[in-house]
């Protein structure tokens, strides 16, 4: 290729990757480099070096939120595979209504969080009496009845189980479409040998699904730990802080107490945690896969 | 062959048990949003709306600003498509076709974006969009947009531009076609699905997005159906439900009709772009 025509190339990409560079690239490197002073936006900077991180280790509330977030991810992840999944092999069992069923079970991923977080605050609401506590009276369980995004023991799992509603479709359509994509005849090879139903799951359709399962797990696990909409909308991380997550904790910090620098830190936390989780299971996954063969 | 039988059966059942709970709470808010102020106060819950009551409607539309915020979601949605794939369609072009010295560590670059939390770009993000004065304007929804959606773009339209074969670009070049005139009278056509699936993609997620519009949009003149909405409900959410409902139900309604239409779209998009 002539030099010109490289230079011309160059035209081509420019646009975007300033817009990108400077929007994406150098808030990150801002960031980092407010993280390491303490700063409230108005006054002086404070160069306290790793101060801010050495906080968070000692600041009980990031610990929760940390703690919880775990929670959130590791219990996340599982009900949205398990349903994803479920769903999956429901359509898979299904000749009749298969897109009219996938096309609805999708609908809640196609509606903002801050709707379904609503919809939900209404039917667990006490005070008017939503859907939940009416169908627990009506099944003679009066007593049980309450504000269960009031209360501290249960608003965390809530959450974790509405941001699964919202989102566990999107595991369904891409264990169906890899399903889907399997070699008819290796299913056929199978049948043949006599393998039943679940057989067929167990050792054709589970193991050549096995990558894109990896992959699903890699998404689920990495965008439950920056996981922020539901936690803010439905519960606003309380009662207390028994719902803070760690990017609902970073967003007041910097927010509402206009912490800039331990905000920051904790953002910086946040992005590193993140591309950690991935590379982790990237390795474990690629060295699990070379043991098999 | 009964036993066969019974299974498929249960099958069916269990779709339509999953069914229920898949789609219950969006069937419920619109049937709560039909019921009159007298059902609301007085009726269960879960009880079906006696009529067709358009009360709330009105008065959601009478008492609020989601006129105003229906215009923002929209403007905002068109303007980061638009600059979405203006920007990011020429650079795939430029990365997988052009070939230019430094593409693949270009498209390594704009990769890593995907892996970026939005939380870590919030307060500078911040900063700059106050020292430049385009807070509370539509530009500090679609700067940031359209930033973190090139990664997306970038890679879907260069996945497919892989599969164009060259010799079709070599023989418009010995026709006498320059680069610019390739790309937009042969390459960006050929595309035409990757486009619409970027377009349906990028719409579902700026139409609903909420850590932006909460952050730099504070004037009420500027909010999207998100944050206006959830501004309306915790001003409304207290008193009058129905209108509560009815809000709740014009936030989804156009991505509803979007996606009645757009379905497989939509469906085989989300899987390409998750498992990237």
């Amino acid at each position: 290729m002539s030099r010109s025509r490289s230079a011309s190339a160059w035209l081509y990409v420019l646009p975007a990757l300033i817009l990108f560079t400077l929007l994406v690239i150098v808030p990150i490197i801002w960031s980092l480099s407010f993280s390491v002073f303490k700063w409230n936006g108005i006054g002086a900077k404070v160069f306290i070096g790793i101060g801010n991180y050495v906080r968070m280790w000692n600041d009980g509330l990031f610990r929760r939120a940390f703690v919880n977030n775990l929670i959130f991810a590791g219990l996340g992840t599982v009900v949205q595979v398990v349903l994803g999944m479920g769903m999956a092999i429901l359509l898979m069992s299904i000749t009749r209504f298969r897109d009219f069923v996938k096309v609805a079970y999708f609908i809640p991923c196609v509606i903002s969080s801050v709707a379904i977080c609503q919809i939900f605050a209404k039917l667990f609401a006490l005070n008017p009496e939503g859907v939940f506590n009416a169908l627990l009276g009506a099944a003679g369980l009066a007593a049980w009845k309450g504000a269960p995004l009031s209360d501290p023991h249960l608003a965390l799992v809530i959450v974790t189980l509405v941001d699964a509603y919202k989102f566990c479709a999107i595991y369904m359509v891409i264990y169906f479409s890899a399903f889907m994509g399997i070699d008819a005849q290796l299913l056929e090879a199978a049948e043949l040998d006599g393998a039943n139903w679940w057989q067929r799951y167990v050792h054709v359709r589970f193991p050549m699904i096995r990558t894109v399962f990896l992959i699903s797990l890699v998404v689920l696990i990495s965008g439950t730990l920056k996981g922020f909409d539901v936690s803010y909308i439905l519960t606003g991380g309380g009662p207390g802080a028994s719902s803070e997550l760690v990017s609902t904790y970073m967003y007041k910090t910097i927010f509402n107490s206009l912490n800039f620098g331990y905000g920051s830190a904790i953002a910086v936390f946040l992005a590193v945690e993140c591309l950690l989780a991935v590379a982790i299971m990237q390795r474990l996954f690629r060295s699990s896969g070379q043991e098999r063969m | 062959m009964r036993w066969s039988r019974i299974l498929r059966a249960i099958a069916y059942l269990a779709v339509g048990i999953m069914l229920v709970i898949q789609l219950y709470p969006i069937v419920w808010v619109a049937a709560a949003s039909l019921k009159t102020p007298e059902e609301l106060s007085n009726g269960a819950p879960f009880a079906m709306p006696a009529g067709f009551y358009i009360g709330n409607y009105i008065g959601a539309f009478s008492q609020s600003n989601l006129l105003r915020y229906l215009l923002n979601s929209t403007v905002v949605a068109v303007l980061t498509i638009i600059i979405t794939i203006g920007l990011g369609a020429p650079a795939a072009y430029a990365i997988e076709k052009l070939r230019f010295p430094g593409a693949k560590l270009v498209l390594g670059y704009f990769l890593l974006g995907i892996m970026i939390p939005i939380f870590v770009t919030l307060l500078p993000m911040f900063q700059m969009f106050n020292a430049a004065g385009l807070r509370n304007t539509y530009w500090a929804l679609v700067l940031p947009q359209v930033a973190f959606g090139l990664p997306l773009c970038i890679y879907l339209y260069t996945g497919f531009m892989r599969q164009v074969p060259d010799a079709l670009l070599e023989a418009a070049t010995i026709d006498g076609a320059g680069d610019l005139r390739i790309f937009l009278t042969i390459v960006f056509p050929l595309c035409g699905n990757v486009t619409v699936t970027i377009v349906t993609l990028s719409f579902l997620s700026v139409w609903n997005e909420f850590v932006f519009a909460n952050t730099f949009m504070t004037a009420a003149s500027m909010k999207t159906l998100p944050i206006g909405l959830n501004d309306f409900v915790g001003a409304y959410g207290k008193t009058d439900f129905g209108l509560t409902y009815a809000a709740i139900m014009v936030s989804i309604l156009p991505t509803l009709i979007l996606y009645f239409f757009l379905n497989k779209r939509v469906i085989s998009g989300v899987a390409a772009g998750a498992t990237k």
